[in-house]
């Protein structure tokens, strides 16, 4: 209880600060409280369940569908999610597990019983890794600047008038080197985000859309993902059956794999 | 008109407010068309899989072989608390020629698990349990001893998955970071049954043996095991498990069990005793790289295995000797001699889309024997298909040479409910 009330006043704070931020003739909006209550926005600040569907397209064909049941819960000390991933779908993997603590991976084959470490190069060979764009407090990991407030298009073609938030790597394991994020100057929602390589190689563009009253607050049902290399490559996640989920400590470890079964 | 008018003010705007490229806009326009139906877990999966091989016999002829197999998985929730959890295979094979047909049915598990709270579980039945971080060879894997009635794949992920489990009582506590397990597992029949459906606990359960595995977070890196074995006629087993990241691509394993017992071969020929303190080692690592190819490579040591000399005498001494002992390493899975090396590679989408090549050397550094296997498999929505190439090469007496099987071919097609 004292987690959920310290989450929501965080989540307040940060949305007041949010909109502290957007008041004209004020100093310089906080980009990083900007960051934490998009943050807010996509990830609720108590332990969850959803369904992800990830749907891979090839020069407009689709290629794969793969269906994810994630259970996540914030770290107490280091804020960031963790997460259990039950494969669904497709069949061959489907009851295939994955356990992600940061770069602490671990992947259970319930036909084998095996509890593999994997290295995040490994975990990254699958569609799955695009699970991480939900789950992660992008305002642990990263150092925000505004860059700029400008219109831009979001996932619906729409125009939004949107921080331009240029998001830098303070933690080294992180996937993404830096970012660019667009967030709603209205609300606080994350509109649409680049992702790079320490190269400056886009890696993806991620478009946040079809907004829904999901656990108390409108949330991005639906992420659309480009690759960078080959804007042929699309793959929409969709995010459903998002419910409130305890998850005890002791389940968030590799000796509780073979145990998980979830609802 | 107007339509034209519309669409060229939609994209002037979509001009106007920015970086939105006509890449991101097919993009969404796909996203709008992507099906909205969601997939619900199910409690069983099942799989039936259809093989056709043909074999290069040692002594130049060829054999045809083909099999069909059926796997079922069940693990359903029976109230709150409790859990079935079932699974059995059964492969039908025919031989030579079609009235040549045997087949065998493995029990893999069948218990009920009862979670007395988020902390606390037991499980009884038959249980497939299974330790060790190595790919190739499991030292700590007490288990596998008599778990595989049919072995129809080198690969070790194929021996692994399609054995069956020791009937047991199991207990395991948890906390945060860490974890106990405790299991009994009885003596409840002295010989293995070959009865196609016999659940063959003679093979499993043929003596009394318990297993107590402790693990510790250490840091968010660092999470070793520690276990304990003990079976009737050996004093008891230590064991060890780490694997550790090494960096973004790399993750390094060690496997260790150690503990007083006699040779393999003392213990296969009941000659003499020369119980001492012996290692059984397996560690190494696994690189991935950026273009989705994992290269595993494992160096096993066996303490309780022939030195290079013996091994390499043994056919001249005594065959009877020798047949006994390659008998005893085949029901433990164990190689005949201390040193070995073992590489897996895996490159999924190699070359297309979906089409997966796995390829495995185990190298005998004793007599220079060799397995090679090759595997290419396509990944179809509910199907695999899939074309497995084998190689036993070595003197005759060596560990892969003596096989009766020189070459292996075979195509398999896996069709998944």
């Amino acid at each position: 209880m004292n987690m959920q009330i310290n989450n929501m006043r965080r989540l307040t704070i940060a949305t007041l600060l949010g909109a502290v931020c957007h008041l004209p003739a004020v100093a310089a909006p906080d980009a990083q409280a900007i960051l934490a209550a998009s943050d807010a926005v996509r990830n609720p600040g108590y332990p969850f369940g959803l369904t992800t569907t990830l749907l891979e397209y090839r020069n407009g064909k689709q290629t794969d569908a793969i269906t994810l049941a994630v259970y996540s819960k914030e770290d107490k000390s280091g804020g960031q999610f963790r997460s259990l991933i039950r494969f669904v779908t497709p069949a061959r993997d489907a009851n295939k597990l994955m356990l992600k603590n940061g770069n602490d991976l671990w992947f259970y084959d319930p036909s084998n019983k095996a509890s593999i470490r994997i290295s995040p190069q490994q975990r990254l060979l699958g569609q799955a890794a695009n699970g991480d764009i939900v789950t992660v407090n992008l305002a642990k990991d990263y150092k925000a600047t505004l860059a700029a407030e400008e219109d831009t298009q979001d996932g619906e073609r729409q125009t939004r008038r949107c921080y331009k938030l240029a998001l830098a790597a303070i933690s080294p394991d992180v996937t993404y080197h830096h970012i660019e994020m667009w967030i709603d100057v209205s609300n606080n929602r994350p509109v649409k985000a680049r992702f790079y390589t320490e190269s400056d190689r886009l890696l993806k563009t991620a478009y946040y859309r079809k907004y829904q009253s999901q656990l108390g607050t409108e949330r991005p049902t639906e992420t659309v993902i480009i690759d960078g290399l080959d804007p042929n490559w699309v793959t929409v996640m969709r995010f459903s059956d998002y419910a409130k989920r305890e998850v005890p400590e002791a389940w968030l470890q590799r000796d509780y794999l073979p145990r998980f079964k979830p609802e | 008109m107007m339509r034209r008018f519309a669409f060229l003010f939609a994209f002037l705007l979509a001009l106007a407010a920015g970086p939105v490229v006509a890449d991101d806009l097919d993009a969404l326009r796909l996203a709008d068309e992507a099906p909205a139906d969601v997939a619900r877990a199910s409690d069983w999966s099942a799989f039936i899989e259809a093989a056709a091989g043909r074999s290069v016999l040692r002594n130049g002829m060829s054999s045809p072989d083909q099999r069909l197999s059926l796997d079922v998985q069940l693990d359903k929730r029976l109230a709150p608390g409790w859990r079935l959890v079932f699974a059995n295979r059964l492969d039908m094979f025919w031989q030579d020629e079609p009235t040549r047909q045997h087949g065998i049915n493995t029990l893999k598990e069948a218990y009920l698990g009862w979670q007395a709270r988020d902390d606390l579980m037991f499980d009884a039945g038959r249980i497939n349990v299974r330790n060790g971080v190595a790919a190739g060879y499991n030292p700590t894997d007490y288990f596998r001893t008599g778990a595989n009635r049919s072995i129809i794949s080198a690969d070790p992920a194929s021996l692994r998955k399609n054995r069956q489990g020791s009937v047991m009582l199991r207990g395991q506590t948890l906390w945060d970071g860490g974890s106990v397990t405790a299991l009994y597992s009885p003596k409840l029949a002295s010989q293995p049954h070959a009865a196609s459906l016999n659940p063959d606990v003679g093979a499993t359960n043929n003596q009394d043996r318990w297993l107590l595995a402790a693990s510790q977070r250490l840091t968010g890196n660092l999470n070793p095991q520690w276990l304990l074995y003990k079976e009737e006629r050996l004093p008891v087993q230590l064991g060890f498990n780490l694997s550790m990241l090494v960096n973004d691509a790399t993750v390094a394993h060690v496997e260790w069990s150690g503990g007083r017992s006699p040779s393999l071969f003392a213990q296969a020929t009941q000659v003499g005793d020369d119980t001492a303190f012996r290692n059984r080692v397996s560690s190494g690592l696994t690189y991935t790289t950026s273009n989705k190819l994992s290269l595993t490579v494992e160096y096993h040591y066996d303490g309780g295995g022939l030195r290079d000399d013996q091994w390499q005498a043994l056919p001249r001494t005594s065959l009877p000797a020798y047949g006994r002992y390659r008998a005893l390493l085949q029901n433990r899975l164990e190689a005949p001699t201390r040193d070995a090396v073992f590489v897996y590679v895996a490159w999924q989408d190699a070359l297309l889309n979906r089409l997966d090549l796995n390829a495995m050397l185990r190298h005998n550094l004793a007599d220079h024997s060799r397995l090679s296997w090759l595997e290419a498999l396509y990944r179809a929505d509910r199907m695999d298909v899939a074309l497995q190439w084998q190689v036993n090469s070595g003197t005759p007496f060596s560990e892969f040479g003596a096989a009766s099987q020189r070459r292996i071919v075979q195509a398999l097609m896996r069709y998944f409910f």
